[in-house]
């Protein structure tokens, strides 16, 4: 029974507004580990209880059976052993596959410092596989984590990459050879719990998409559930907009094209509040604009806020046929209140604006919202009557004859 | 002005294009209807669904066309709009004269008959896509699995093929509250629709452990959310109050009989 779509299906929302596609579950809340952040450190007081693999077979099933759920996504603290841990996770899976003959979707975590054989075998019958990797940085882990270890970490995910590709090479020559993780590896950590930077996360994020092949980094905005003086404390809640803005940045670097290095730098390691990373990018690189719609290469319409990856192809598909308007933009899902300081359609802007870092920003910003954040991260400022004296400086013949004839 | 009068189904809109293309009529001189509305100077003829026309109309524009384009005009034909067979006739037109090759069908997206082709292909397509995550079933006391959902489109024939290789081994019923039309998937054998079926709530009798999986259904919808986010603004936007009416973890613990009608 059972199968999976490419795209994934979200079968429910919960409160706080996550797509619910997966049961997700721990196999037993009971761990020997004491992270500081986690409510199933070992320190804490509360009830333990531990799932029969059987059990979570049935309940799999009767879910999935009811459309309640796409698959299983199985997690666990640490019980006696790393290694033995594994291989309850992995008689699971197994005997969900093969007893009760499920062909869903199943995500398993791999435990660091279990016995490698065991992860082999766990990924010959899980479609997508992931290693926690808890913090951003090994000195974070080291003070929040202190059983855990960056080697141990990156073990096995190392061993579940190189596992794929061997894993392609067999399929390509055997056809019916079992496929090992054929959805990919991912991996989490969290945002706001030690001190690193946007920059810091980003980069981290971008060497494991080029280094270790992942599919997916989620990021998980820190949430206070234990009292420890090693956590910081968040009186505004969890770091939402944070998490926000490093999921828009993972999208920049995974389909348009950017790097780390352009979005963020030593100097400036955090992410704009009142500004999404790609607008942020684009006001600080004024000289590459306005595109052209009906000319732009599709490299060059993807950095244009507004243009996602879907309007940039249609764009280019509906241009052959027709020349584009800006009633025709719209048509094609291009996200105009933002595209308009940015593009050109046969050579015209849509209103007369002037590519001016200050005007635009004031332009792509509501002011309410720049009230309720105040002027934090924002670098551009407001005018005001009273700093005319510095625009008292001569203004040269060339602007003078443009102003008249109405250029840009 | 001529103008061809089908029936509203695939079948009967693809029988039109055939005969279009077949009696070699001026393309733009015809006009498709789903409804008797006359306009000044037209004439009006109706034309009878046939199987083999449409197959071969079908058979092209997969061929044209390619699989994926052929699926996106298939969404737009079961919208819910009595202009959808026009604006399809006239995107079809347009790639066949331009000859557009294997997914470009939709590509003049500057026409406005395409761009409207284009729109209610991909609001069915939305739909689908919420409906084969959010249509819940019930275990009926003979192991018989029972949703009932009430869609804008026509969306039982798009829903029946994915629910049909999901469960193949299960015997279930989806049954279109608006439409009521009803569609039975016997364990191992060919799926069929039920046209005119009614489905009362006293003739459904739940299985015993029905209700106890309702319960840990809804207790693990309200444990995964983060009471620190909470944010039911957002998860209004992603799952409207309308989809919620027939799921699980949205209705009350107690099977509460729902005879309203839905329009």
């Amino acid at each position: 029974m059972g199968n999976c779509a490419a795209s994934g299906i979200c079968h429910s929302f919960s409160a706080d507004g996550r797509c619910i596609s997966l049961l997700k579950i721990l196999m037993t809340n009971e761990c020997i580990y004491d992270c500081k952040y986690c409510l199933n450190r070992r320190s804490n007081d509360i009830p333990r209880a531990t799932f029969t693999p059987e059990e979570i077979c049935e309940l799999t099933i009767q879910f999935y059976r009811r459309n309640y759920i796409e698959g299983l996504f199985l997690s666990s603290g640490i019980i006696e052993s790393p290694t033995f841990t594994m291989e309850l996770l992995c008689r699971t899976v197994c005997l969900l596959r093969t007893k009760y003959g499920f062909g869903g979707y199943i995500h398993v975590k791999a435990i660091p410092g279990a016995d490698s054989e065991l992860i082999r075998q766990t990924g010959f019958w899980a479609d997508r596989m992931s290693v926690n990797l808890e913090l951003p940085t090994a000195e974070g882990l080291r003070r929040l984590a202190p059983n855990k270890h960056r080697k141990n970490i990156l073990t096995p995910m190392r061993q579940i990459q190189t596992g794929i590709v061997q894993n392609k090479d067999e399929v390509a020559l055997y056809k019916h050879a079992p496929q090992f993780v054929p959805g990919g590896q991912s991996t989490q950590m969290i945002i706001g719990a030690t001190g690193e930077s946007d920059y810091q996360i980003l980069n981290v994020a971008e060497n494991l998409y080029q280094k270790f092949a992942l599919k997916r980094v989620f990021y998980s905005a820190f949430v206070r559930v234990n009292q420890d003086d090693q956590l910081p404390a968040l009186p505004g809640g969890p770091p939402l907009l944070r998490e926000h803005r490093l999921y828009q940045a993972d999208w920049l670097l995974r389909f348009y094209g950017f790097s780390a290095e352009e979005l963020l730098s030593e100097k400036r390691p955090f992410f704009n509040v009142l500004l999404d990373p790609k607008e942020d990018w684009a006001i600080r690189h004024l000289e590459c604009f306005p595109v052209e719609i009906n000319r732009a290469g599709s490299e060059q319409l993807l950095r244009v806020p507004g243009i996602g990856v879907n309007s940039a192809r249609r764009i280019l598909a509906a241009r052959r046929s027709a020349n584009l308007t800006f009633e025709d933009l719209k048509k094609l899902g291009v996200v105009l209140k933002r595209a308009l300081f940015f593009i050109t359609c046969s050579g015209k802007m849509m209103y007369p604006v002037r590519l001016d870092e200050d005007y635009i920003v004031r332009h792509l910003t509501e002011k309410e919202e720049r009230i309720r954040l105040g002027s934090d991260g924002m670098t551009y400022w407001q005018m005001t009557l009273f700093d005319d004296d510095l625009y008292t400086c001569e203004v040269p013949a060339v602007e003078q004859r443009r102003t008249a004839v109405g250029e840009l | 002005m001529l103008v061809y009068r089908c029936e509203d189904s695939l079948e009967g809109i693809f029988t039109a294009v055939y005969r279009i293309y077949a009696e070699r009529l001026p393309r733009e001189q015809v006009r498709l209807a789903l409804d008797d509305e006359v306009r000044l100077f037209e004439t009006v003829q109706r034309c009878e669904p046939d199987a083999a026309c449409s197959e071969k109309v079908m058979r092209t524009l997969i061929r044209r066309f390619g699989q994926k384009d052929y699926e996106r005009v298939c969404f737009a034909l079961a919208a819910d709009d009595p202009d959808k067979a026009q604006a399809v006739y006239r995107t079809i037109a347009l790639g066949l004269t331009l000859q557009y090759g294997n997914g470009h069908l939709f590509d003049a997206l500057a026409d406005p008959e395409v761009h409207k082709a284009f729109q209610l292909s991909r609001n069915v397509e939305r739909e689908f896509c919420h409906l084969r995550g959010f249509l819940r079933f019930e275990e009926l006391a003979d192991d018989i699995l029972y949703a009932q959902f009430c869609p804008k489109n026509h969306q039982l024939p798009l829903l029946l093929p994915h629910f049909a290789d999901r469960f193949p081994e299960e015997n279930f019923i989806i049954y279109d509250v608006k439409r009521e039309i009803a569609s039975v998937h016997p364990q191992g054998k060919e799926p069929f629709l039920l046209h005119g079926a009614e489905m009362g709530e006293e003739r459904l009798h739940r299985s015993a452990r029905e209700a106890d999986y309702r319960a840990l259904f809804q207790d693990f919808c309200r444990h995964i959310a983060i009471d620190e986010r909470r944010n039911p603004k957002l998860q209004q936007n992603l799952l409207p109050l309308h989809l919620r009416r027939f799921m699980t973890e949205f209705s009350d613990s107690t099977h509460a009989a729902d005879e309203t009608q839905c329009h």
